[in-house]
């Protein structure tokens, strides 16, 4: 009874060991990654906004940014279909531009012209493209980092 | 001034929930000061969050922070009166060997490293686009979310339907630093971390007599890379640590009620079980699950009617969500379709390869190590030990995972199997803790079942 008790122990602790010695190299190496900080208010989505577009401080210059479109209308959104990256940036242009309503539209990428065809300019203060290539007519880009553009509605229309 | 907003922000949330630990336990004399102090955090966020919720109904701004503040001191006077009044002490668990005291040492250096590394990293996606906005849209209006959030289809991403636990607790934390800051703010994860492991530690050395091995397993627990090192864990603001810690809770002082018909631990299970849906929706199947062992257990050791009014909390907790969202004409988007026979016949063919992707998930030694290895054996320790106690805390673990699994029969996304990869990694994490406890227990092969800690 004794030998049995000492042998699940051992066994255990064999197993623990096994575990802590296959978790460490993951564990320790990730909790090095990255340094303390910076301290800022929107640390968060201003390092996603500036590892994707290359915008610093873009939680403040965005919404100055869609500011200048006028206090109404929505803002239309397009991502890529199936784009983890360019659906993420579709979503921080819908993080930042509160309170204004956003529509987020997913296209395949050929079918940009079509689902722009369908924007009523009434409701509609601007346009984002977001990892998507706006079609070759539409002039007055605004290039917001190296990824999105913005386009005023006013000119949107084909 | 931003972190004295921090502190005051996190001690309101610490002395509410006191007032409501304090109103449990006081009447047992001696009071164990960790409990205490890890219960009071996760109780106190729990009456915070809830206080704005309600109180974001009748008023906002200035005035909303100020009676929920009021009503944090109420609850702390209320709790310090009734601990006077029962005469009751604290009293700070005393480690008798020298292992004891290393493994002490050991998590309390593992909670400052997690407590370090969590503000090396950003939010994740979840944390920022599920969670943390919620958080901030209300704070810019005052305390409440506003009502064009919940109309606006566009932001569908940032799923409007999910509860507000964690959300009003970051609102909290932002109404007292002045501004939605999302460095401090993360303070607020690690800090479930610190409330689960101690907590973990106490029920493992409750239930098997044993405070070492509590002391043991609550030690390996950020070995685990999910926890502390992959997408979902500690360090990236997602809300399944947080419930995860609930869940632990809720099983722990249920286990501990059906050993000792002690009124105190329905008490704390009640509050706990209630919390898991306020976290996030897949609460309601954690609390689904506890209900059911729940009420096996107290049928069979003739509890049946304590047992019920423990549930109390929890349902009129999901109710009260579920008639909000219908208020705010939101009815909860689903990536699943709505269960039926027809269904289910259709796509019972998934069932082949959604259990083998659960399976190679199981496996995946870059998220979990041996973690699941080790929780299986625990598992067949605790079935072979015929005790319906054991049993139960084998059953916390298996069933979720089951009724998780299952529910990808019903998935409407294109690929289940990407619906499922992409999150069943966060969904075990919720049951992770609790399969420590089954560890801890499977380990503990003592006699003795005395409460130690």
């Amino acid at each position: 009874m004794r030998v049995r008790h000492y042998l699940h122990f051992v066994v255990w602790f064999a197993l623990f060991a096994l575990f802590i010695w296959i978790s460490v190299p993951i564990v320790v190496p990730a909790m090095r990654e990255n340094r303390f900080g910076p301290i800022e208010t929107n640390r968060s989505i201003d390092a996603y906004l500036s590892a994707l577009t290359g915008i610093e401080h873009g939680s403040e210059k965005l919404p100055d940014t869609f500011r200048r479109l006028g206090k109404e209308g929505k803002l239309v959104v397009f991502v890529r279909d199936e784009n983890a990256q360019s659906e993420f940036l579709g979503m921080m242009i819908g993080y930042v531009s509160w309170p204004r309503e956003v529509e987020v539209i997913k296209v395949p990428g050929s079918s940009v012209e079509k689902k722009l065809a369908d924007i009523k300019p009434g409701s509609v203060a601007g346009v984002v493209f977001c990892s998507v290539d706006p079609p070759a007519w539409l002039q007055h880009r605004v290039p917001l980092g190296y990824s999105m553009t913005l386009v005023p509605v006013t000119e949107a229309a084909p | 001034m931003i972190v004295i907003g921090l502190f005051a922000a996190l001690f309101t949330i610490v002395i509410a929930g006191f007032g409501v630990t304090m109103s449990i336990f006081a009447r047992i004399g001696r009071i164990n000061l960790i409990e205490c102090v890890c219960l009071s955090w996760l109780l106190g966020v729990g009456v915070v969050s809830l206080l704005l919720w309600i109180g974001g109904a009748l008023c906002s701004g200035l005035l909303l922070q100020a009676i929920v503040t009021l009503l944090c001191l109420v609850l702390a006077i209320f709790g310090w009166r009734a601990m006077r009044l029962a005469n009751a002490k604290f009293e700070i668990p005393k480690l008798a060997t020298i292992t004891e005291w290393i493994l002490a040492g050991i998590i309390l250096i593992e909670i400052t490293a997690l407590i370090f590394v969590s503000f090396k990293h950003t939010l994740g996606w979840d944390g920022l686009l599920n969670w943390e906005i919620k958080a901030r849209y209300a704070f810019l209006n005052g305390g409440t979310i506003p009502s064009t959030y919940y109309s606006n289809a566009g932001r569908g991403f940032s799923h409007p339907e999910y509860p507000l636990g964690i959300p009003f607790t970051e609102l909290w934390l932002y109404l007292w630093m002045g501004e939605p800051n999302q460095f401090w703010v993360k303070i607020i994860f690690p800090l479930f971390y610190a409330a689960g492991a101690p907590l973990l530690a106490l029920f493992i050395a409750r239930l098997s007599g044993s405070r070492w091995i509590g002391l043991l397993i609550a030690a390996l627990l950020p070995f685990v890379p999910s926890i502390s090192a992959s997408p979902g864990g500690v360090v990236v603001g997602y809300v399944d640590v947080p419930l995860s810690i609930f869940y632990l809770s809720a099983l722990g002082y249920l286990l501990l009620w059906l050993r000792t018909n002690d009124s105190r631990f329905m008490i704390a299970f009640a509050a706990c079980s209630a919390l898991l849906p306020w976290t996030k929706s897949e609460g309601i199947i954690l609390w689904f699950v506890l209900v059911l062992l729940g009420f096996v257990l107290s049928l069979i050791k003739r509890r049946v009617a304590p047992f019920i009014i423990s549930i109390v909390p929890g349902c009129a907790l999901i109710l009260a969500w579920r008639v909000y969202l219908k208020i705010v004409h939101l009815w909860p988007h689903s990536d699943f379709a709505r269960p039926s026979l027809g269904l289910l016949r259709d796509h019972f063919s998934r069932l082949g390869e959604i259990f083998t992707v659960l399976f190679v998930e199981l496996c995946e030694r870059g998220q979990w190590s041996i973690f699941w290895p080790l929780a299986a054996a625990a598992l067949i320790y605790l079935f072979a030990s015929r005790k319906l106690e054991r049993i139960a805390v084998a059953g916390a673990v298996i069933i979720p995972i089951l009724l998780y699994a299952l529910t990808y029969v019903f998935s409407t996304w294109p690929s289940y199997t990407a619906h499922m990869t992409s999150s069943v990694p966060r969904l075990l994490l919720h049951v992770m803790p609790a399969g420590w406890l089954a560890i801890g227990l499977a380990l503990s092969q003592s006699k003795r079942e005395t409460q130690t800690l």
